[in-house]
């Protein structure tokens, strides 16, 4: 899921996303600066996710509005979770959209290749 | 004879149906309603499908009001006139109602769904309400448009007084119609103001005309999509719920419990607006968080987040002006 994590990157409107694992960093591009919503980004959607699993519902997608910013996280296969940081101005809509069909098509390409 | 038109639009309330009563010199056609929905804490009716009203200009000037509904379930009318009756109007006036939590959230929605036909018109956003709520002002509304990269005119009317919506009129095409008399149209135009007398009214007379109160949670679920809600106080302890559903209320509460403690713990990173839970099969858990109340809903799981964040700021909005 690290292509995903590069494609997401690539987005204008991302200031930068992580992909974790069981409360474990895989890789990072959030900048220095805003390590600290990272670590919040983390906890938060580990837990929301966690609780949303032990009460068998499939919500996989979660955003969170803190100062200027929003953080976004999906549930991917394996458990892993993408954040990624963007505005708070930024349409919420195009973030989610735009991470959901990278998501689909770099699953379709690991189906065919 | 040229023929100009202008299109209204804003918010429930922001005075769009007010603003062209003023300046039509026919009856106005408006299509307005009982409300229905949350609406109902603010106004009595509303439009649900447009205004129309015409105004004389000059002997070869004519100008065409067009007002949108407010609510945001009638915008398949919005994108109806834009493609078709208002096409080819001279500019988009946003109505904004100053007394608003966030004026600045209404001008983002309006600008984004509006969009594409801003691309070809003009937009000038005229604030109402503002002998209500005078702040913010005008040089805030500038220096804030100005960081959201809006470069537009921004005039503070009261709807209801015709001379100042003519001034909103003479910014669109005053430059195109040299020959209007614009002071002699807002004498013609006096008869219809509708801003009130000044009349003292004794308090019992005030408390008795108080529409009966209606819960934040009623409202809420009168609203389109909405299918549960929960109100919290500032402590973020329930108030009133009727969430049906056992797991929505628990995820609900789960997410409750984060804000609050991200709420003490990481207060440095500034406040917390709103935290939202979607799944492609479940319906959407928002939690929307003022200082002083927080609201949580469950929604349609079709229903845009943009569109329950609008509806979630409208309901505690109204629910603070209740209090």
């Amino acid at each position: 899921m690290i292509e995903l994590l590069e494609a997401v990157d690539e987005l204008e409107f991302i200031e930068g996303c992580c992909l974790m694992q069981a409360d474990q960093v895989l890789s990072s591009t959030f900048p220095q600066a805003r390590r600290h919503h990272e670590t919040i980004a983390r906890k938060a959607f580990g837990y929301v996710f966690q609780n949303a699993a032990k009460l068998r519902s499939t919500h996989d997608e979660a955003h969170l509005e803190i100062g200027e910013k929003r953080v976004s996280g999906f549930l991917l296969e394996n458990k892993q979770i993408l954040i990624c940081l963007s505005s708070k101005r930024t349409n919420i809509v195009n973030v989610r959209n735009n991470v959901r069909e990278l998501y689909s098509g770099l699953q379709q390409q690991a189906q065919l290749a | 004879m040229a023929d100009y038109k202008m299109l209204f639009t804003g918010s429930v309330c922001s005075g769009k149906t007010t603003a062209i009563r003023s300046l039509s010199e026919i009856e106005t056609v408006d299509t307005d309603a009982k409300v229905s929905d949350s609406v109902i804490r603010r106004k009595q009716r509303t439009t649900i499908a447009m205004d129309y009203g015409v105004l004389e200009l000059s002997d070869t000037a004519k100008l065409h009001l067009y007002g949108t509904p407010g609510q945001e379930r009638f915008r398949f009318m919005w994108q109806l006139m834009m493609s078709d009756l208002v096409a080819d109007a001279e500019a988009l006036v946003l109505l904004v109602d100053n007394t608003r939590n966030d004026p600045f959230k209404d001008i983002r929605f309006y600008v984004e769904e509006f969009r594409d036909y801003l691309v070809k018109r003009r937009l000038v956003i005229a604030v109402t309400h503002s002998d209500v709520r005078p702040n913010p002002d005008y040089n805030y509304y500038m220096n804030e448009l100005k960081r959201m990269g809006l470069f537009t005119t921004v005039m503070f009317i009261d709807a209801r007084d015709p001379a100042a919506v003519l001034k909103v009129v003479k910014e669109v095409v005053g430059r195109r119609e040299k020959e209007v008399d614009w002071a002699g149209l807002a004498e013609k135009l006096a008869d219809n103001s509708t801003v009130p007398e000044a009349v003292a009214l004794p308090d019992e007379i005030v408390s008795s005309e108080a529409a009966k109160p209606i819960s934040l949670i009623d409202a809420a679920v009168n609203t389109r999509g909405i299918t549960g809600a929960m109100h919290l106080g500032a402590d973020r302890k329930v108030l009133s719920s009727n969430v049906a559903s056992m797991q929505s209320q628990a995820l609900l509460k789960a997410m409750v419990n984060l804000v609050s403690a991200l709420e003490q713990k990481a207060a440095f990173l500034g406040k917390i607006d709103s935290f939202m839970l979607c799944g492609e099969e479940q319906e959407t858990l928002s939690v929307f968080v003022e200082e002083e109340q927080a609201l949580g809903l469950c929604s349609d799981k079709g229903l845009s987040l943009t569109v329950v964040e609008q509806q979630a700021s409208d309901l505690l909005q109204w629910s603070r002006d209740n209090d």
